[in-house]
């Protein structure tokens, strides 16, 4: 009996190793399990060298897997060529056909398929409409800005309904505001046409802006899979935790339970309050909080519930937000958030004490990596 | 803005002076002396005699003094093989180097530049020297045959000297370089993205040659064939030597004509028959295949 189809793409432990011209072996993937459900826009998010582009590669078709298997509505795809996958990209350089004007690009999938050519011209027109490009048609490539070749490029894909789209970088060529107004814009083109995207992207940022669902990857491996809102607020581990947004991380040990609250002592042995999860004392974990959840006031000021005690290093002015760097006791470093501040709270200045107040509620605890 | 361009164009001109002289007097004059030569009388005893006389170009045309019934086309005979064996030449090279230049683009580093050198590398030793080893490699006692023998594949030495297949297989030899490197340096530059693209796009790997791979490097097939055709098809140091008396190019009529049988207008007339013939047909390469190859290629 076959196991419940629960995506449109199925990788099962996925497993591909690289030997580097130096000799020595590299995991570019490590027993990797991902669904893509129907109709969602998911990013594989990770740093360089993580494996994302290989898994983007495999399932393009570019790249074999030593093990495990890529299955398209439950029917594996091993040795099926690319250009019999019902996949189309849109590469990090765009690598649109220099010597074809925009219209001959954008036509290219459905020339070879032998579209008539009526139908060809008008799926053309309406792919460039769809990406705000109608008249370009007779331009080359070069005639082009990079935000416009990118549009192409998209045109190009979509043009031919793939079941699945996929994007290696799309954005990391374009300047930061063209950057953040295609994030926009991406998302939008996805609802739009109603095709899963899967998107590669080394930058947090677009990830959580853009997704439906982000795959964290590192070395290989996939440490997380959940909407920005989850892998942001219950992150998985440290790495997670540490990659995506700014965080304070502790490693620590339960120290006792009280009520619904447990209080975990950290290595340096400061003590913090979350709420409790069903785990025993002396386990070994991770405790996470968010330096925008962390209440920053100048020392002795009365605050209700619990907080650390701290000594300011310095201020750093972000824009909307005054970020306050501290050391607690130990002389571990702590970062928190003074939201809509352009001017320091008053007594707040580097060599200065500050309590930071929490909620034990939003402490998140994690299992720590091996 | 007047000044500006004007400097600007005082300073183009400067600079290009010299070049323009050097080509003008050492390429332009040149090719004007022969061509009004190829329109004198030939002097008795060599030379010329400053008088105008057109038979020279029905000579080669084979009507000598305006005559048909002399027509004797031996020398259009010999245009017309020219031509064909400098075709076979472009042909074989071609097909030669265009594998032959993907295959070394997948090189990296040193092993790409080791193999690049050693295309290059027979330019250090003299032609003639080049061309008589092939004379020992194809002669009835030679290496070849030596080797087919003592390996019992053949009987008798091979009559391969002096005929068509040693002088393609000489030229083929001394042209390949200037196949090669055009072509290669159009693989070269082939984004291997624009293939996979092809490849994702639903292309299959012939549609992919034809409409990505072969459009983008026909500049350098145009170029190398160009290149290759030329001195194929003029040359007389490899007929002389590996067809001997005979398989006659039109390269060893003009030198006969200019050294041994010093009949310069004559000699002229054929170099500038040989001379409008390359011209008409490069026309013909470019605008044909030029155009043709890139708009078959997106049609396919």
């Amino acid at each position: 009996m076959n196991p419940p189809v629960q995506g449109l793409l199925e990788i099962g432990g996925a497993v591909r190793i690289f030997r580097t011209p130096e000799g020595s072996i590299v995991t570019a993937l490590d027993e990797v399990d991902l669904a893509v459900r129907a109709n969602e826009f998911l990013t594989l998010l990770g740093p360089s060298g993580c494996g994302k582009t290989t898994l983007l590669r495999a399932i393009a078709g570019f790249e074999d897997l030593d093990r495990g298997d890529i299955r398209l509505d439950g029917i594996s795809l091993a040795g099926v060529p690319a250009y019999r996958r019902p996949f189309n990209t849109v590469f990090q350089s765009y690598a649109l056909f220099p010597h074809l004007d925009v219209a001959d690009n954008v036509g290219y999938g459905l020339d070879v398929k032998k579209l008539a050519r009526r139908q060809r011209d008008a799926r053309v027109t309406d792919a460039l409409a769809l990406v705000g490009l109608e008249g370009y048609g007779r331009r080359k490539p070069k005639q082009l800005s990079g935000g416009q070749q990118q549009r192409v490029a998209l045109a190009r894909a979509l043009v031919n309904r793939p079941r699945l789209l996929l994007l290696d970088e799309p954005l990391s060529a374009l300047d930061r505001n063209l950057r953040q107004a295609m994030q926009i814009e991406l998302k939008n083109l996805q609802h739009e046409v109603g095709i899963s995207f899967l998107v590669v992207t080394h930058d947090q940022e677009e990830a959580l802006v853009m997704s439906d669902r982000i795959a964290v990857m590192n070395g290989g491996r996939i440490q997380q899979v959940g909407t920005p809102g989850e892998i942001y607020d219950t992150p998985a581990n440290r790495f997670v935790a540490g990659f995506i947004g700014v965080s304070n991380v502790y490693a620590g040990t339960i120290d006792r339970r009280d009520g619904p609250h447990c209080i975990v002592r950290t290595d340096g042995g400061i003590d913090l309050w979350a709420r409790s999860a069903a785990i025993a004392a002396g386990a070994r974990l991770d405790v996470m909080i968010r330096p925008e959840q962390l209440q920053v006031v100048v020392e002795r000021t009365a605050l209700q519930g619990p907080s650390l005690e701290g000594t300011v290093e310095r201020l750093v002015f972000v824009g909307a937000d005054l970020q306050v760097h501290a050391r607690l006791a130990d002389g571990s470093p702590v970062k928190a958030l003074v939201r809509h501040r352009r001017t320091p709270l008053a007594g707040l200045e580097p060599g200065s004490a500050v309590r930071l107040g929490y909620d034990p509620e939003v402490v998140h605890l994690m299992a720590q990596q091996p | 803005m007047t000044t500006l361009a004007g400097s600007r164009r005082l300073r183009l001109t400067a600079l290009l002076t010299p070049v323009s002289l050097l080509l003008g007097t050492c390429f332009l004059v040149p090719l004007g002396i022969m061509a009004v030569y190829s329109f004198l009388t030939p002097g008795l005893y060599g030379g010329v005699e400053w008088s105008f006389y057109p038979y020279n170009y029905g000579r080669v045309l084979g009507a000598p003094l305006g005559d048909v019934e002399d027509f004797d086309p031996v020398y259009v005979e010999i245009l017309l093989r020219s031509l064909r064996l400098a075709g076979i030449v472009v042909a074989l090279s071609l097909v030669i180097s265009y594998p032959a230049a993907f295959w070394v683009a997948r090189f990296r580093g040193q092993r790409k530049s080791f193999v690049l050198f050693l295309v290059t590398l027979p330019f250090f030793a003299s032609l003639i020297i080049r061309v008589y080893a092939w004379m020992l490699i194809l002669r009835p006692t030679g290496f070849l045959n030596l080797v087919l023998e003592s390996a019992g594949v053949i009987d008798a030495p091979l009559q391969i000297i002096f005929t068509e297949v040693s002088v393609v297989a000489g030229l083929v030899y001394i042209l390949l370089p200037f196949m090669f490197l055009p072509i290669y340096a159009s693989v070269e530059k082939l984004d291997p993205a624009l293939v996979q693209a092809s490849q994702d796009l639903g292309a299959t790997p012939w549609q992919t040659f034809r409409r990505v791979v072969l459009p983008l490097t026909l500049p350098g097939v145009i170029g190398g064939s160009l290149i290759v055709f030329i001195p194929a098809f003029g040359n007389f140091v490899v007929p002389a030597l590996l067809g001997g008396a005979k398989v006659m190019l039109v390269g060893n009529i003009i030198e006969q004509q200019f050294l041994a049988a010093r009949n310069w207008p004559f000699g002229a007339a054929l170099a500038m028959l040989i001379l409008g013939t390359v011209l008409v047909l490069m026309l013909i390469y470019v605008l044909r295949i030029g155009r043709g190859g890139v708009a078959a290629g997106a049609q396919a």
